[in-house]
């Protein structure tokens, strides 16, 4: 690129202006990564929390000094162990067998993509490869893998919650963020900058205020039963039961979020050529082909960022859902709420002075997320031509 | 785009009526809560959920006047300008670096960063305290800007670099055949074109100043008087009686700036969001 500085020049130039960046980023994101992959091999806790003489030459059984755990990886193991018994494995297994067709299906189209010049119609392969996971699940009893895995801890509970915690929500904020856009962007539409400066609202307001008032709207006493009183209807009380606390939370999240998936399609939208609608019109496509042959497939790869993204931060939401459920309700001593997420999960662990094992928890989804990340974006080309 | 029929314009304003219904209102309720008197959330009188019925300024008088929220007002202010300036300028630098040189390394440190996305932040608190108490900066507002600047670092640097990347170089490279450094060049030519994405940059860097709680409860311990905006709000809220009334007028005030700041850039947003390389 820059051609006029060549050698030792260039790299004194490089490093000067890189230098800031990675010095800041290393002392508070990275070291702090590096700290708890530390902790995590010991067993730091309530009674193990100062630092053992020498770190080399320690036992574990020293009260209130921590020391490295034998074998080194007993957190992991503790986390993992139950997860991996032949009867587990299994299970796995037959979790795995449900994305068969999926993934199938994701290839199959690719290839028909590829082969030939006009988009083929793909929708039902989509609905089959579903059908088949259904299929899947029926005949190889997944109802049961699933509960099998539930027995062997909080680990899996936990993950499984988040995971449908993150597919409960992203539908919705691509649903209501688009349909706001489209919208938004039909030219038709009057006083647009005010329609769109009021719905951005959600965005602006900082969380933990929100999520204060929002947790008041869900008290039985609260300002959504009110409303639903207005009708004759008897609300539940939202926040102490499992589901309706679930989808209280789903509900606060879809709230905060399509504001930022209006933005982004609002912005991708405006950067559809006119003209690719012009001949749409003139061959007469309805409104549906128009969006299902044009807009979306001209969205795609400004959403598909989006959504990973969006998914990632889902994946960690803490702030809100914590100032509004704490994680509950309560399901019993020990045992995870209904709205203990990952975060929620480790910040409880870390809070209980359990640091060794918390810190191993966060290890073991930052690599979870961080393989997600890097999948997605091969399936999604985000980096497509940003590292080249 | 052809014209909508009478029918589907109406429908498309309804959803727009509803929408915004739905997104004022916990808002508005705020805002009515704000100017009720008697301190509460909760009121049984229909009317009074809808517009207000009595209006009282105490909360905001006592907030204002007889509060240290005025001091909690200056450090918040403080804090996120600072973190705002320090951000734009460290992930210019850094984006500028990463978009327009070709290095060893240069990929790796793009994947790291979006590696450390990844890592769980709630967990950092300890290893940050540990970091900002040798550098001395421990239970300063300077080690909250410093902690606020590197951690949306990672984010603004690859919105950033992904803006660069769109500006085609050759504009550049027409002013260095005219006898500009690449850096002249940049600062020059890329820079005011890349208007939308430094926008984009300063309300990130704003936003993370403004609006974080928990690392802040935890660096500036037990002096309220250092205290900023969410940390002494949520004090409020955290009292054994909330009172409400109180809180509620917080967080309209808390909230004005930052609305301010998000619509008057809000054109800016949809170009100057990049996610991570595709403009659409």
């Amino acid at each position: 690129m820059s051609t006029s500085y060549k050698g030792w020049k260039k790299a004194a130039i490089v490093l000067l202006f890189i230098l800031p960046t990675l010095v800041s980023v290393t002392l508070i994101s990275l070291y702090p990564i590096f700290y708890n992959v530390y902790i995590s091999l010991t067993n730091r806790s309530r009674f193990h929390y100062a630092p053992p003489d020498n770190i080399w030459n320690c036992t574990t059984d020293v009260m209130g000094k921590y020391c490295f755990q034998s074998p080194l990886l007993a957190n992991y193991a503790d986390l993992f162990g139950p997860l991996v018994t032949p009867e587990s494995l299994v299970s796995w297994f037959k979790l795995l067998l449900l994305l068969v067709p999926i993934v199938a299906v994701y290839y199959l189209e690719r290839r028909a993509r590829r082969k030939s010049l006009s988009k083929p119609e793909t929708w039902w392969w989509w609905l089959l490869g579903l059908l088949g996971s259904g299929l899947i699940w029926v005949v190889l009893d997944v109802n049961a893998a699933i509960e099998q895995l539930m027995n062997t801890g909080d680990f899996f509970i936990v993950m499984f919650r988040t995971f449908l915690y993150v597919l409960a929500c992203m539908p919705f904020f691509v649903f209501f963020g688009g349909l706001l856009a489209l919208i938004l962007n039909n030219k038709y539409i009057k006083a647009k900058g005010a329609w769109r400066t009021i719905l951005i609202l959600p965005w602006a307001v900082p969380n933990y205020i929100t999520a204060e008032i929002w947790k008041f709207f869900f008290q039985e006493q609260g300002t959504i039963n009110q409303l639903l009183g207005l009708v004759g209807l008897t609300g539940p009380a939202w926040l102490q039961s499992d589901l309706t606390a679930f989808i209280a939370v789903v509900i606060i999240n879809i709230w905060l979020s399509y504001p930022f998936f209006m933005t982004i399609i609002l912005g991708a939208l405006q950067a559809i050529p006119q003209d690719q609608y012009e001949a749409a019109d003139v061959d007469g496509a309805t409104w549906w082909q128009t969006l299902t042959r044009i807009t979306i497939p001209l969205l795609r790869p400004a959403v598909m960022p989006a959504i990973v993204l969006s998914s990632i931060t889902t994946f960690q939401m803490f702030n809100t859902v914590w100032l509004v459920t704490n994680g509950g309700p309560i399901r019993g001593a020990g045992k995870p709420g209904a709205t203990e997420f990952v975060m929620i999960h480790a910040y409880k662990m870390f809070r209980t002075d359990n640091y060794s094992a918390s810190g191993a928890y966060a290890v073991v989804v930052f690599l979870l997320l961080f393989a997600a990340t890097m999948i997605s974006l091969q399936m999604t080309n985000i980096t497509k031509g940003a590292t080249e | 785009m052809r014209k909508p029929t009478t029918f589907s314009l109406i429908l498309m304003y309804a959803v727009l009526v509803i929408a915004v219904l739905i997104a004022v209102y916990p808002v508005w309720f705020t805002a009515l809560a704000s100017v009720r008197p008697g301190q509460r959330l909760l009121t049984t009188k229909l009317v009074s959920m809808f517009v207000p019925t009595e209006i009282t300024w105490d909360n905001f008088n006592q907030l204002l006047f007889e509060n240290a929220f005025p001091l909690w007002l200056k450090n918040s202010l403080f804090v996120a300008g600072l973190t705002t300036i320090f951000c734009v300028s460290l992930a210019t630098s850094g984006a500028f670096a990463f978009s327009r040189f070709k290095f060893v390394g240069r990929e790796a440190l793009l994947i790291l960063f979006l590696a450390i996305n990844a890592f769980p932040g709630i967990l950092s608190l300890i290893p940050i305290t540990q970091i900002l108490r040798t550098l001395g900066l421990f239970g300063t507002h300077w080690g909250l800007i410093f902690a606020y600047s590197a951690g949306t670092l990672v984010f603004t640097t690859w919105n950033l670099k992904g803006y660069f990347d769109t500006i085609p170089i050759d504009l550049e490279e027409a002013a260095m055949i005219d006898g500009a450094s690449p850096i002249q060049a940049f600062i020059q030519i890329a820079l005011p074109l890349a208007r939308p994405a430094l926008a984009v940059t300063a309300l990130f860097g704003f936003l993370a100043g403004w609006n974080e709680y928990i690392m802040a409860l935890v660096m500036l311990p037990g002096k309220e008087n250092m205290w900023t905006l969410p940390v002494g709000l949520v004090s409020l809220a955290g009292s054994h009686s909330v009172p409400w009334g109180l809180f509620a007028a917080g967080a309209l005030l808390i909230s004005v700036p930052t609305l301010i700041v998000f619509l008057s850039m809000q054109s800016y947003l949809e170009s100057g969001l990049t996610v991570g390389g595709v403009k659409g």
